[in-house]
Parts: C-alpha cells; sequence; structure tokens
C-alpha cells in the first residue's frame, strides 16, 4: 500500500534522525501511566513517542500505551507512524500492525470526509452562515483527528495541505462564516492547538517549526484581543498567554517566553473545558506551565527579578504544582548556586522527556534540547553572580563549586574562557596560578577618558564640517572635468604651477 | 630724495598711529613708492640700498628691493641672497608687509625653491616667516603647500610640523559686495581678513592643491605615528564636497591610507563619517576594494590570510605607495593580536601565546619583549625557573602607569582640549557670518520668507554651544564621590 510505505518513510526519518541522541537519558521521576493520565488529546501519542525514542527503558511502556491510545481514535498514519518506530527500537511485537483495523478505519474516514463534504456543499447552496460555519469546523475536526490527507508523491505542490497542515487550513476556512467574536475566538483556540500539533509533529520529523510556533503565536496574539465579553475573555487569557509561551519557548525566545509564562492567570489550572477543548490536559498542564515558566524566567531574570516578579509575584501559584521548581529557584536566589545546578540536574531527565523542553532547539539531528539551552544559560549566569562577589577565585574552586560536564582536565578553562570572549564574563584569567581576577574599576579614570574622547570627538566633528563649508564658500569643490571624469585631477594637482 | 620718500615710513609715532590713520599714510606710501625711479631698489649713492634699510622697521622698500635684486641676479643666485631673504623672513613687520603680499610671496616661492638644497635652516625661516604673518596660519595659501613639498622633497618632514599642526579655518575669498572690508592695519583677530585673493599672498587656488596638502600632511603624520592627526586629514580629503559627485584620484589614495590608519591606531578601520557623500563613497570603495580586503582579514584577526592578500597585491602597495603602509599594519596585526589577550587573560605561559600566534615561543619572546619594550604592552615578562622560553610567563598589568598622573594631566588635557573647541568655536562664528554674507545665503533666506516662517529648520544651523565640563563643578562632586 503506498500509503503505508510513506507513512513508514516518514516514521523511518524520525526514528533515524534521531537515532544519535536515542536511548541517552535515565528513566524519569514520575511514573508514566500516571503522567500519561494527565494528558489526551492529538498531542499525548506524540509526548509518548518523544519519550519512546529518548529514554529506551520506558520504550515499550510508553509505546504501548501510545498504540492502545491510537487504536481507539481514529488517526491511521500516526497509528503505522508509531508503529514503524515500534520496530525501529527493536519492538516487534508492538511494531506489528494491525492492517485489517488500519484499512478498515481508512476506509470509514474517507467515507466520514466525504459524507461531511456533501452535507457542508448542501449549507452553501442554502447560504446559512451558521451552518456553514458548523459544516468546516465538522470537516477541520474531522481531518484534525484523521491526520488529515496524504501527502501525493506525484503532486508535490499542495504537500502544504496535507496532515495537519489541512486541518490548520480548515478551520482557517471558517474565519468568513463567523458572526460572532465567541465564533472568532473558537476558531482561534482551535488554529493554536493545531499550530502546536503541527510544530511538535514537525520536530519530531526533524524539520523546521518555527513557521508553525509562528502562527501559534500570532493567533494567541489575536486571542487576547478577540472582543467577547469580559467574562469569556478571563478564560481565553489564560490560554492564549500558555500558548504564547510555548510558541515562544520553541522559538528559543526565553526572556519573551518568561514574560508570557509570568503574565498567565493561576485560572489556567482551573479553566476546565472551553470551547469544547480542556488545554490543560490537550497542550500543556499548569504543571508544566509552572516547569517552562521557572526554567525560562531562572535562566534570563536578574536575582532582584526572580525575587520580586518569580517568586513574590501571582507566578508563585503555579510554582507551588512544583515545589522542586520553587525550591531551585529560591536556592538561586540565595545565592546557593550549587545546590540549585544540583536540584535542577536531578530534574534533567523529566524535563528532556517533556515533548516542548526536550525539543531540539535548532533544525539538525544533534542540535542541543531547550532544557540543555536553558541549563547551560542558568550555568554561566550562576557562574558570573557567583564571580561577582569575589575579586579572585581560583579555577580548581569554580570546578568544585560548577562541576564541569564534559570531563577533560580543561573543560572548566574552556567554559570560562568562551564566557569571557563571548562578553558574558567580565574576568580575566590567570593561566599560571589558576585564578580568575574581576578587573577593577576605574571610575574616574575611566570618566576621563570618556570625557577626552568626547571632547575629541567634538572638536574632529565640527573641524570636518567647517572644512566642507569653507571649501564650498570658496568654491573649491573637487570639479567634474570634461575629458575623463575627473581623474586627471591628479595629474593637475601634480603639474604645479 | 629718493632716500628721504623711501623712509618717510614709518613716521616716528606709528605706535600711536590710529588704523585708519595708519591706512591712509600707508596708502600714500606705496603711491610714492611707485611714483620712484626703478633704479632705487639697487642702490642709492655708493652703499647697496640693502645695508641702509632695515628689514625690521623698512619692511616694505626691503622687501622690494630684495626681490627686486634676486630677479637681476637672475640664475647666478648666490648665497648672500638666501641668506638676506631669510633673516628677512624672521624679521620682518607682519602688519607691513600685509600691504605687499605678492611681493612677500615672490619671495616665499625663491626660498622655498632653493632650500631642498640649502638646507634645513630655510625651511625653519620659511615657517617662522609664515607664523609671523599670520600667528594661526589658518588661512590656506598656496605657500602652505609649496613649504609642506619642499620640507618633504628636502626628507625633513618634520620641519613642516609648525604650519601642519595649526588647523585651516578659511580659505582667501573674494571680496563680498557691499560690505565694507576690515583695514589691513586693524589688530585683526582671524587671519582670512588680510589674506584674501585680493592681498594675493596665495597663487589662485584649486581644489587640488588643498587636497594635495592634506594628503601629504597626512603622510607626514603617519610617518609621526599620530595617526589622530593623519585621520583627520584624511577625512578632509574625503569631505571635501564634490560637484556631480565626481571623485578625484587623490580621494581614493586618502581613503587608501585612511583604511590602513584605523587598523593600526585602533586595530579596526574607522566608521565612514556620516556626511560622507554617498556615491562618492561607492566610487572610492570600487577602486580601495584591496584593501577593504586587507581590513576584513585585520578585523578578524587573521594573520596568515592577511599575509597571503599582502603578498598577492605587493605590486599594487608599491603601485600606491603604501607598501611601508601595509606592512607596518601587518606587524600591527601580530601586536593586535597579543593586545586582544589581554581581555581575556590576565596571565599565561609564553609558550601558550606561542600557540595563539602559531609562532616559536623564542619568535614569541621576541615580540613581546620588543612590544613591551616599546610601551606599546603593559605587561612584563618573567622567566621561568627552569630557563625555557615557553614556560616563561607574561603577565599583564591593568592599573596603567599612567593613570596616576592622569588625575593632573588628564584636567590639563581636558582644559586645553577645551580651550581648542572654544578656538574652534570662533572661527566657526566668523565662518557662518561669512556665509550669511554670501549671495546664495540671502537668496535662500528670500526663498525661506516667501514659503512661510516655520520652513526654517533649526536642524540645518550649525550647534555652536559647547557646554564647558570644568566650569560646571561636577568635578568635586566626582572627588567628594
Amino acid at each position: 500500500m503506498v500509503a503505508n510505505g510513506i507513512a513508514a518513510s516518514t516514521a523511518k526519518k524520525m526514528k533515524l534522525a534521531s537515532s544519535p541522541r536515542s536511548g541517552t537519558l535515565p528513566p524519569p521521576t514520575f511514573d508514566i501511566e500516571t503522567w500519561a493520565g494527565n494528558y489526551d488529546g492529538a498531542l499525548l501519542p506524540f509526548r509518548l513517542a518523544h519519550i519512546a525514542i529518548h529514554c529506551p527503558q520506558l520504550a515499550r511502556q510508553s509505546l504501548s500505551i501510545a498504540i492502545s491510545a491510537t487504536k481507539k481514535g481514529k488517526d491511521v498514519q500516526l497509528y503505522n507512524r508509531l508503529c514503524e518506530l515500534a520496530s525501529q527500537l527493536g519492538l516487534q511485537d508492538l511494531g506489528a500492525a494491525d492492517h485489517e483495523w488500519a484499512g478498515k478505519q481508512e476506509e470509514g474516514n474517507k467515507r466520514e470526509l466525504s459524507r461531511l463534504e456533501g452535507e457542508l456543499r448542501g449549507y452553501k447552496n442554502n447560504l446559512i452562515r451558521e451552518s456553514i460555519r458548523m459544516g468546516q469546523e465538522d470537516i477541520a475536526t474531522h481531518l484534525l483527528l484523521t491526520g488529515g490527507p496524504l501527502p501525493d508523491p506525484a503532486n508535490p505542490q499542495p504537500l502544504n495541505t496535507a496532515g495537519y497542515n489541512a486541518a490548520y487550513q480548515a478551520f482557517g476556512r471558517m474565519r468568513d462564516y463567523c458572526t460572532t467574536p465567541t465564533h472568532i475566538a473558537s476558531m482561534t483556540l482551535r488554529l493554536i492547538y493545531t499550530a502546536l500539533l503541527q510544530a511538535v509533529s514537525a520536530q519530531q520529523q526533524h524539520s523546521a517549526a518555527a513557521t508553525h510556533f509562528n502562527s501559534a503565536l500570532a493567533n494567541a496574539g489575536r486571542l487576547r484581543s478577540v472582543g467577547v465579553k469580559e467574562e469569556e475573555q478571563v478564560k481565553l487569557t489564560p490560554i492564549a498567554c500558555a500558548a504564547a509561551g510555548i510558541a515562544q519557548l520553541g522559538l528559543g525566545n526565553y526572556s519573551d517566553a518568561a514574560a508570557v509564562f509570568l503574565a498567565t492567570p493561576f485560572d489556567y489550572n482551573t479553566l476546565g473545558t472551553v470551547h469544547g477543548a480542556h488545554f490543560g490536559k490537550a497542550m500543556a498542564s499548569a504543571n508544566d506551565i509552572a516547569i517552562y515558566g521557572g526554567l525560562c524566567a531562572l535562566a534570563t531574570y536578574s536575582r532582584q527579578e526572580l525575587v520580586d516578579n518569580v517568586l513574590g509575584g501571582k507566578f508563585r501559584s503555579f510554582l507551588e504544582l512544583e515545589p522542586h521548581m520553587r525550591k531551585a529557584i529560591s536556592l538561586y536566589t540565595t545565592a546557593k548556586y550549587q545546590a540549585c545546578l544540583a536540584t535542577l540536574r536531578h530534574y534533567y531527565s523529566d524535563w528532556s522527556l517533556d515533548v516542548f523542553l526536550g525539543a531540539p532547539a535548532s533544525s539538525g539531528a544533534t542540535a542541543d534540547s531547550h532544557v540543555d539551552r536553558l541549563f547551560a544559560r542558568i550555568r554561566e549566569k550562576s557562574i558570573t553572580a557567583y564571580l561577582s562577589s569575589f575579586s579572585e577565585v581560583s579555577l580548581a574552586s569554580l570546578a568544585t563549586t560548577f562541576p564541569p560536564t564534559p570531563s577533560a582536565p580543561t573543560a572548566m578553562e574552556d567554559e570560562v574562557l568562551n564566557m569571557i570572549e563571548s562578553g558574558m564574563l567580565d574576568a580575566r584569567l590567570d593561566m599560571v596560578k589558576g585564578i580568575l581576577i574581576a578587573p577593577r574599576k576605574e571610575t574616574r579614570s575611566s570618566a576621563h577618558a570618556e570625557a577626552k574622547k568626547a571632547a575629541q570627538e567634538v572638536e574632529r566633528t565640527l573641524l570636518l564640517r567647517l572644512h566642507k563649508v569653507n571649501v564650498a564658500m570658496a568654491g573649491l569643490e573637487i570639479p567634474r572635468s570634461k575629458a575623463s571624469g575627473g581623474w586627471d585631477s591628479l595629474a593637475a594637482g601634480n603639474g604645479g604651477y | 630724495m629718493a632716500a628721504e620718500t623711501l623712509l618717510s615710513f614709518p613716521p616716528d609715532d606709528v605706535a600711536t598711529l590710529s588704523p585708519k590713520k595708519y591706512d591712509d599714510l600707508m596708502t600714500k606710501y606705496l603711491k610714492s613708492l611707485d611714483k620712484l625711479a626703478k633704479t632705487w631698489t639697487v642702490s642709492i649713492g655708493k652703499k647697496n640700498i640693502l645695508d641702509l634699510l632695515s628689514p625690521e622697521v623698512n619692511s616694505i622698500p626691503y622687501l622690494l628691493a630684495l626681490n627686486d635684486q634676486i630677479k637681476t641676479a637672475g640664475k647666478s643666485i648666490d648665497e648672500t641672497h638666501l641668506t638676506l631673504a631669510a633673516s628677512f623672513l624672521t624679521t620682518f613687520d607682519p602688519v607691513q608687509v600685509r600691504y605687499v603680499g605678492e611681493d612677500f610671496r615672490e619671495l616665499v616661492c625663491f626660498v622655498l625653491e632653493c632650500a631642498p638644497q640649502a638646507g634645513a635652516d630655510y625651511l625653519v625661516a620659511v615657517t617662522t616667516g609664515l607664523l609671523r604673518l599670520d600667528p594661526t596660519a589658518g588661512t590656506f595659501t598656496s605657500m602652505h603647500l609649496l613649504l609642506v613639498r619642499a620640507c618633504l622633497q628636502a626628507s625633513m618632514p618634520s620641519l613642516a610640523l609648525p604650519i601642519l599642526d595649526k588647523d585651516i579655518y578659511a580659505y582667501p575669498a573674494e571680496s563680498q559686495k557691499n560690505v565694507p572690508e576690515d583695514l589691513l592695519s586693524e589688530d585683526l583677530e582671524l587671519s582670512n581678513s588680510f589674506i584674501t585673493a585680493k592681498s594675493a599672498f596665495s597663487h589662485k587656488l584649486k581644489s587640488d592643491f588643498i587636497l594635495e596638502y592634506y594628503l601629504h600632511g597626512a603622510q607626514v603624520y603617519i610617518g609621526l605615528r599620530n595617526y589622530d592627526r593623519a585621520r583627520l586629514f584624511l577625512e578632509y580629503i574625503l569631505l571635501t564636497p564634490t560637484i556631480q559627485h565626481a571623485t578625484s584620484m587623490l580621494q581614493v589614495e586618502a581613503y587608501q591610507k585612511w583604511a590602513m590608519v584605523g587598523l593600526l591606531a585602533q586595530g579596526k578601520t574607522f566608521p565612514l563619517p556620516r556626511t560622507l557623500d554617498s556615491s562618492v563613497t561607492k566610487s572610492i570603495r570600487a577602486v580601495g576594494k584591496p584593501y577593504d580586503a586587507l581590513a576584513e582579514s585585520f578585523e578578524r584577526r587573521n594573520w596568515r590570510k592577511y599575509q597571503a592578500e599582502m603578498e598577492v597585491g605587493t605590486q599594487q602597495w608599491h603601485g600606491d605607495g603604501n607598501f611601508r603602509l601595509v606592512q607596518e599594519a601587518a606587524s600591527a596585526l601580530l601586536r593586535y593580536r597579543v593586545i586582544d589577550l589581554q581581555k581575556t587573560y590576565a596571565a599565561l605561559p609564553v609558550g601558550r601565546v606561542a600557540t595563539h600566534l602559531e609562532f616559536t615561543s623564542d619568535e614569541t619572546l621576541t615580540l613581546l619583549s620588543e612590544m613591551i619594550r616599546s610601551g606599546l604592552l603593559n605587561a612584563s615578562i618573567t622567566p621561568a625557573q627552569n630557563n625555557t622560553t615557553a614556560d616563561a610567563v607574561l603577565r599583564f598589568h591593568f592599573t596603567a602607569p599612567t593613570t596616576v598622573s592622569s588625575t593632573a594631566g588628564g584636567n590639563l588635557e581636558l582644559e586645553l582640549q577645551t580651550q581648542r573647541i572654544e578656538s574652534l568655536v570662533s572661527s566657526i562664528r566668523d565662518a557662518d557670518r561669512r556665509l550669511q554674507l554670501s549671495k546664495e545665503y540671502v537668496e535662500y533666506q528670500k526663498r525661506q520668507k516667501r514659503s512661510g516662517p516655520d520652513a526654517a529648520d533649526l536642524a540645518d544651523q550649525m550647534d555652536l554651544s559647547y557646554d564647558n565640563p570644568i566650569e560646571m563643578g561636577g568635578d568635586e562632586d566626582i572627588m567628594a564621590g
């Protein structure tokens, strides 16, 4: 079957491309079944696949949950992909796809789609906007649940109308038939969800996800000013913030992500179902938001900002859900960097197995994940902050406070040198004594030097302007000679008098 | 009779004469000189007239006679004429000479023609003469250019410095119609009041003269490693206004040198002046590509690439006369690579510096000691205990020894700077005034008036307010803090 062949090849890509990183992570601290219970919707299989790829010990368990969950749904493509992934990972029993079910389901999907399309045509003939809108929504939802049409290899042009893209566009087509702000809000919510799904799907296949994150971000922005009544907007804002944060995180804009996460109202946790979707389960739980926001803030905010806005702000209610995150932040703010980093490291595996945090921060198989990048930033910030209280620190003591990850003997030195060269750390390295020296600030003399420089600049600029004015006034501009376009002026200059 | 006329000026009470009276007397005197028979310039009675007159008191007749005698002598000029001319240049009365600009210029030209062979003393005499005439040396004349040329020809460029160090603030101008002229005899603040197109102190200027003057000047400063001043001179050339985006070859040469000076002075090219005509920039850059390539390798601190670029373009550098400059920049590149290290390191073994430079330890040690000795690097080298070069330690010092004196010295320097800018502002005010007297400005004002009072753009006016930072008392606050 052609369809299966293509699905298999994408699954292969998914596995092979990620093979250098697969099986590197130890099992997380959570129990996978309970954890899986926190989520539902189309994103759950992707979450589980992410775990299976990165954590060999949990591969069987997570895939079996994923496959059985998928089989309850309608997405045959996803089912095939997961089975393929299972056999790639050496789980042959799970990898054996139920072709009979797949064939039947696919037939059913196609029938359903044509039925819905027929209905929509009928609505369109009747010209009832509300019915057309609902017809479009039904088709879009169906496309989302079934994973959309397969890409047609013979005709590469409609490639962007295949898969979840088809669902995204179908939701977008509802716009013309929306009559109230509530309709728009409902559509925008679906667009956000689909865009995030597209992004995750793209990331797992190691293609660029930035466009999808950007459209999620744009839709999240729209959701905040959609024009519905106050009491409705209260329900939408938390989702808009959380989605925007996830999108910013996916794009690698950590400080922006931190800002949006911190602005997320805690109502997110108790939101329940909004417009037919429970985002806490389908997108990210409040616990996830606590982790995302906490990590991003820790990586980008100063100590004072952390105290004021994170621990002291309204985000604290989120942090109460994840006490270790809160602990890590308070350890950082009380300058216990070593303990802070140790806490973070303890949960490294958990967070790397998260589908958004563990995604590669840039496309490419060997790219660092967002967790790696965030950890690296937190580490650099800690080192900088640690050094700010000393005028001299020996490399050896630095290495005990911040044990370098690679085991090479010059690892600490290289890290520090990199930080100095990138301008993050204002210090000098004494290679002989093996100490790091903070430069002494000579405020007075540097102010003098500054003033001198400014004055010189003023003088130079004035002289240059005076020159221009004088030359123009005396009519001594460089003339345009007729014969050879200005070049013979040199000869004239040398010719003298 | 002749002697009487000649000595009729200055009168005994010259010091008390009002400028107006002085001017009247002088005009009369010059007329009476014209009326005299042509022969007076050679001798009166049996004596050479030059022995009768004092160059200090009777500057005008002395100058005329000397010029005439030199002319008559033709080819057979001897040392005595030169000596007389030189002594005249160091002693003449500057106010009298203002009335005989052309003759003064002739004499200067004569001395400068002979000077390259005759020796440094005569060049010094000319600079003294120019500065006696105009202590600011701020009005450009062809004598400026001739002097710099002669100094370069005599391979004594530093002799031109007293003139080069003065900033040019005006060019001799035609007198404006309907504007009363200043009296030449007045005590004038700015020399462009008496060095005008009419006074003929200068040949008729062409833009090339100005460009050439600044280019020679820049070369002198580059030779002396005064890169700030060299940069200023080169930017003068680059920023000289052009008609319809014409570009002079001299501007191209200036650009090439300017790029190299930037590398030498601060390790990267200077930012292009913002007011530079963009199409001129384009045509200059099109010709200056090889230099941009050099600059790029330099800025990346890529020594090998720079070396390679340098070898490939050898012919070009020679052709442009910039080979030495390019070579100089090559060694500067090595220095900057070492200097860059002190942003990262406080101390490190020479062996590591060597690896960084891709040199042997011994070569590196030589380079480092050379740099430290010449004051380019504020560091010290401690030999290793086992006496191997690679283990010797290079230690950068951060408390520069200059900072100790910088509180007193820095203040003084800032004050000098302030004075310079203030005097500059007065010459700018003058330029502004002249600009306002020009026909073009009047027409511009007319048009402005027609288009309404709001149309005047404040941004077009030159900002002349310069806050004196020293008088603001902020300094004491720093002390208290």
